[in-house]
């Protein structure tokens, strides 16, 4: 019989630079939709409201955005991701619109492939 | 894995605003829910009504998104108690008050707050995110409501709402997060619409900015939510609990073959 092989296992664990959340508006009135500049100037705004100046200068981009359905791809550094995360949470009005953020997917890298992907 | 819950969906008397408040938080994720039924005894006297049955409510649940299931309603009783006479209610034997699933109190005092952890018999003590503390929390009443299996709720639809509300939310929790190390934290929405209810991960998230870590905050959407559903249900059934200990048999006794009644009547 042959010996048995000895295994040795390596887990490299690199902290992804950015992380990309896929999130959509809920705005049941019907009224205007927000353009791309507006929305990027809600996400901003959602941060200074919560974490003032400092939440508002986070390097965040939106890398799509759906006027239709109102969804966007937002990509933050890994650092800002539970202030982006609680800001969007937190907030409930567009120009005195009620409105909701729904995170849908939160994944550490754009491709599916290589990381486990949750949707809600 | 427990499933997400929500313990906290003011039941107001419209029945349709409740079906969608349903339907939302089916499509968001959460396996539970409970309707919650204030009770504010500054107001005028307010009889405990019988809990309204989820049966007769709604005939049809809806479906848990991403799972096969129906969500599950519960019942929940609030009491707002600024006087110690009120919580003579709870220690009475009112056959209406054992017909909710989950029974919580909002304590005004600090002195209330000390008899809510220690002696009563509640599943959930809620903490005020609207206006500051008008008490400091201490050590010694937060570790025996943590011991009893009490968990202790804050809630962030007032966060969503107003930005004053905001900043007292998040000091209130972290002064008790210094107390009580993040043990038995629930955090549920008081939501009056379905568009003030968050997903389970965003509410877990929100725990990361009130001082819990990671798995903590999760906890505080899953498996405590949980432990305070299953304490209302041992609290509805359970009086007491007899077990046997098998006792150490002395062999040093064994020269004179005695029955065993006999040999006990000589031992006491």
């Amino acid at each position: 019989m042959p010996p048995a092989a000895a295994f040795e296992r390596r887990v490299l664990r690199s902290a992804a630079e950015h992380h990309y959340l896929r999130v959509r508006l809920e705005l049941p009135d019907g009224g205007a939709r927000p353009s791309v500049a507006q929305f990027k100037q809600l996400v901003v705004s959602a941060l200074r409201e919560l974490h003032g100046e400092v939440g508002a200068a986070l390097p965040v981009d939106v890398l799509t955005y759906e006027e239709k359905t109102l969804s966007a791809i937002l990509r933050v550094v890994s650092s800002g991701l539970v202030k982006l995360w609680s800001a969007l949470t937190l907030l409930g009005f567009y120009q005195n619109r009620r409105c909701a953020f729904r995170v849908l997917q939160v994944k550490p890298c754009i491709s599916i492939s290589s990381c486990v992907i949750w949707q809600q | 894995m427990a499933g997400f819950a929500d313990l906290n969906l003011p039941q107001g008397p419209d029945k349709k605003s409740l079906q969608s408040l349903l339907e939302a938080a089916a499509h968001l994720g959460y396996s539970a829910v409970a309707l919650n039924h204030v009770i504010d005894f500054k107001e005028k006297k307010q009889e405990i009504v019988k809990p309204v049955s989820p049966l007769e409510l709604f005939p049809s649940l809806p479906i848990v998104q991403g799972t096969s299931k129906r969500i599950k309603v519960l019942t929940r009783l609030t009491l707002v108690v600024s006087d110690p006479s009120h919580c003579n209610l709870l220690r009475s034997t009112s056959a209406n008050i054992r017909l909710y699933d989950i029974i919580a109190v909002f304590p005004k005092t600090e002195k209330l707050f000390h008899i809510a952890c220690t002696t009563l018999d509640v599943d959930l003590v809620c903490i005020n995110v609207t206006e500051k503390l008008p008490f400091y929390f201490r050590r010694p009443p937060v570790n025996m409501a943590v011991d009893r299996g009490i968990c202790f709720e804050l809630l962030y639809a007032p966060a969503i709402k107003d930005s004053t509300m905001r900043r007292y939310t998040i000091s209130n929790a972290i002064s008790l997060m210094q107390i009580c190390k993040g043990k038995n934290i629930v955090i549920s929405s008081a939501a009056e619409r379905p568009l003030e209810l968050r997903g389970p991960y965003d509410v877990a998230n929100l725990g990361l900015l009130f001082g819990l870590s990671e798995s903590e905050a999760k906890a505080a959407v899953s498996t405590n939510c949980r432990a305070t559903i299953l304490h209302g249900e041992t609290r509805k059934s359970a009086c007491g609990v007899v077990y046997t200990v098998k006792k150490p048999r002395k062999v040093e006794e064994e020269e004179t073959p005695l029955p065993a009644c006999k040999k006990v009547k000589t031992q006491a």
